[in-house]
C-alpha cells in the first residue's frame, strides 16, 4: 500500500475512534444553525443574500475547532519521530494528515449543508455551491494543518492558532462567500470570486507542502 | 571491491543551538557488530548526538556516515538501515500493539508483514495482549512494544537512548537477548546504568559537556576487535 494511503488510512481510523472533536464541532454547528434560523424568522427581508455568510462562519468555527488538534496525538507522544524515521518524505505526512482533515471536513459540511437546506427552505445542494464548498475547504484544511503543526511546537497552540489562522483565512472567506453567493444566483458583480478561492487552495496547499518539512525540523 | 567494516563514521559532528555548541565536532567511528556504551551526565549532549545520527535533528556542521549512508543525503535507503528506541515509545496509544506495528511495517514495505509482525509481538511477550489498545498497557509493555517497532524492519544499526527505561528484569532480558547480544546488529546505546553496560558493551564513548572526552574499547567478542577512534 502507498505509505501516504497507509496513513491516510490510519489517521481515519483514529479519526473514527476517537470522534469526540470532531462530533462536538458538528454539534456546534448544528446549533450554530438552529439558531440563526431561529434569528432569521424575526426577519421579515430576503434571507438568501445572507446565508451564505451564515454557512462560512459555521464553517470556520468547526474547522478551527477540529484541525487545530491535527498533530496534537503525533506531538503529545513523540509518533512524529517516529514518521520522521520512517523512509517517507515529509510532505506525504502532511498530505495524510491534510487529506484525513479534508475528508473529515466534507463529511461534517456535507451534513450541515443538508440541514441548511431544512432550516431555510433553500436549495444548497447543488453541485456549483459544492464545487465552491470543496475548493475551499481544501484551502482551508491545507492552511490550517500546516499552522497546527507550528501551533503545537510553539506549546501555545490553543492561543497562537486562531492568532495566526484568522487573519491568513481572511481572504478565503470573502471569496468563499462571495463565490457561494454566486453559486446560489445572487448578483455579487463580475469578479471571479471561485479563482481567487482556487488560487488560495493552490497557494496554501504549496505553501503546506513546502514549510511543513521545516516546521517539523530540528 | 571490499565492503566496508565500519558502521558509523562521524567527522566533526557539531550541532550549536542559538549559538551555544550542544555537540562540539564529534569524531569517531563504530564497527560493524559493535556495541557501544555512549555514557555521560545530564546535559552532555547523548540524546543531541543520538538525534544527529538518526537524522531527527540536523547537525551545525560535520559529517557522518550509517551504514554506507551519507547522513546529510538522509535518504529513504538510509532511514531503513536504522532503528531507534528511545525513552519515550513513540507508539500509537489508540491502536493495539498489532495495529501499531502493521502500521509501521507497512510504512516501512516489509514483505510478509503479518509472520513479522507475530514473531516480534511473541518474541516480546505482548503476542496475548496483540488486540489490547495500548494506552491500557503498562509502561514497561510500552517499551516492549517500541522494541518490537525499533526491531521491526531488520535494521543494521540501532541507536537506543536510555532503553531500560520502563522495563523491568524481564524486559530487560529480552532487551539483551533481542539487542544487546545480537550479533548483527551495530548498537550505539546511551545508559546511565555503567556498571550494566560493562556486561554487553565492546566500548565507550563518554561525552562530557558535548565533547567525547573519553573513548575506549573492550576486547570484542567478535572476530573483527571494534575499534573507536576520538579527535586527539
Amino acid at each position: 500500500m502507498n505509505p501516504m494511503l497507509t496513513l491516510i488510512r490510519k489517521d481515519l481510523q483514529l479519526t473514527w475512534r476517537d470522534r469526540s472533536n470532531w462530533l462536538s464541532a458538528l454539534s456546534f454547528a448544528c446549533i450554530s444553525l438552529l439558531i440563526y434560523s431561529f434569528a432569521f424568522d424575526l426577519v421579515a427581508t430576503d434571507l438568501k443574500p445572507l446565508l451564505p455568510g451564515v454557512l462560512w462562519t459555521t464553517f470556520l468555527f468547526v474547522g478551527v475547532f477540529a484541525s487545530s488538534q491535527s498533530f496534537q496525538r503525533e506531538w503529545d507522544s513523540d509518533v512524529l519521530d517516529a514518521l520522521m524515521l520512517a523512509p517517507i518524505s515529509p510532505t506525504a505526512i502532511y498530505l495524510g494528515k491534510a487529506l484525513t482533515n479534508v475528508i473529515s471536513l466534507l463529511a461534517i459540511e456535507l451534513v450541515l449543508l443538508l440541514l441548511s437546506t431544512m432550516l431555510f427552505d433553500t436549495a444548497f445542494l447543488t453541485a456549483e455551491l459544492i464545487l465552491v464548498v470543496v475548493i475551499g475547504t481544501i484551502g482551508y484544511i491545507s492552511l490550517t494543518t500546516l499552522l497546527s503543526t507550528l501551533g503545537t511546537r510553539a506549546r501555545a497552540r490553543s492561543m497562537l492558532f486562531p492568532v495566526l489562522a484568522l487573519p491568513l483565512l481572511i481572504p478565503l472567506l470573502i471569496a468563499g462567500v462571495r463565490a457561494s453567493s454566486a453559486a446560489m444566483d445572487e448578483p455579487i458583480g463580475s469578479a471571479p470570486w471561485i479563482l481567487l478561492l482556487t488560487v488560495f487552495a493552490i497557494w496554501s496547499t504549496a505553501s503546506g507542502l513546502l514549510l511543513f518539512p521545516l516546521a517539523v525540523k530540528r | 571491491m571490499v565492503e566496508s567494516t565500519v558502521a558509523i563514521e562521524t567527522n566533526g559532528l557539531t550541532k550549536r543551538y542559538s549559538g551555544i555548541e550542544v555537540i562540539s565536532a564529534a569524531t569517531f567511528s563504530l564497527p560493524k557488530g559493535s556495541k557501544t556504551a555512549l555514557i555521560g551526565p545530564n546535559g552532555s549532549g547523548k540524546t543531541t548526538l543520538l538525534g544527529m545520527l538518526s537524522s531527527l535533528i540536523t547537525p551545525s556542521a560535520g559529517e557522518a556516515t550509517l551504514a554506507g549512508h551519507s547522513l546529510t543525503a538522509n535518504s529513504q535507503s538510509f532511514r531503513r538501515e536504522i532503528g531507534v528506541l528511545a525513552h519515550r515509545p513513540m507508539i500509537y496509544e489508540e491502536l493495539s500493539p498489532f495495529e501499531n506495528l502493521q502500521f509501521f511495517a507497512r510504512l516501512y514495505e516489509i514483505d510478509e508483514q503479518d509472520s513479522r509482525i507475530e514473531d516480534l509481538l511473541r518474541a516480546v511477550g505482548l503476542w496475548q495482549r496483540r488486540q489490547a489498545p495500548a494506552q491500557i498497557l503498562s509502561r514497561g509493555y510500552h517499551q516492549r512494544l517500541a522494541l518490537a517497532r525499533a526491531l521491526l524492519h531488520r535494521p543494521q544499526i540501532l541507536l537506543l537512548d536510555e532503553p531500560e527505561t520502563g522495563l523491568d528484569p524481564e524486559g530487560i532480558r529480552l532487551l539483551d537477548e533481542l539487542v544487546l547480544r545480537a550479533p548483527d546488529i551495530t548498537v550505539l546505546a546511551a545508559t546511565h546504568l555503567i556498571e550494566r553496560a560493562s556486561s554487553w558493551s565492546d566500548g565507550v564513548l563518554r561525552l562530557e559537556r558535548g565533547r567525547i572526552v573519553e573513548a575506549t574499547a573492550k576486547p570484542s567478542k567478535t572476530d573483527a576487535p571494534p575499534k573507536i577512534e576520538a579527535p586527539a
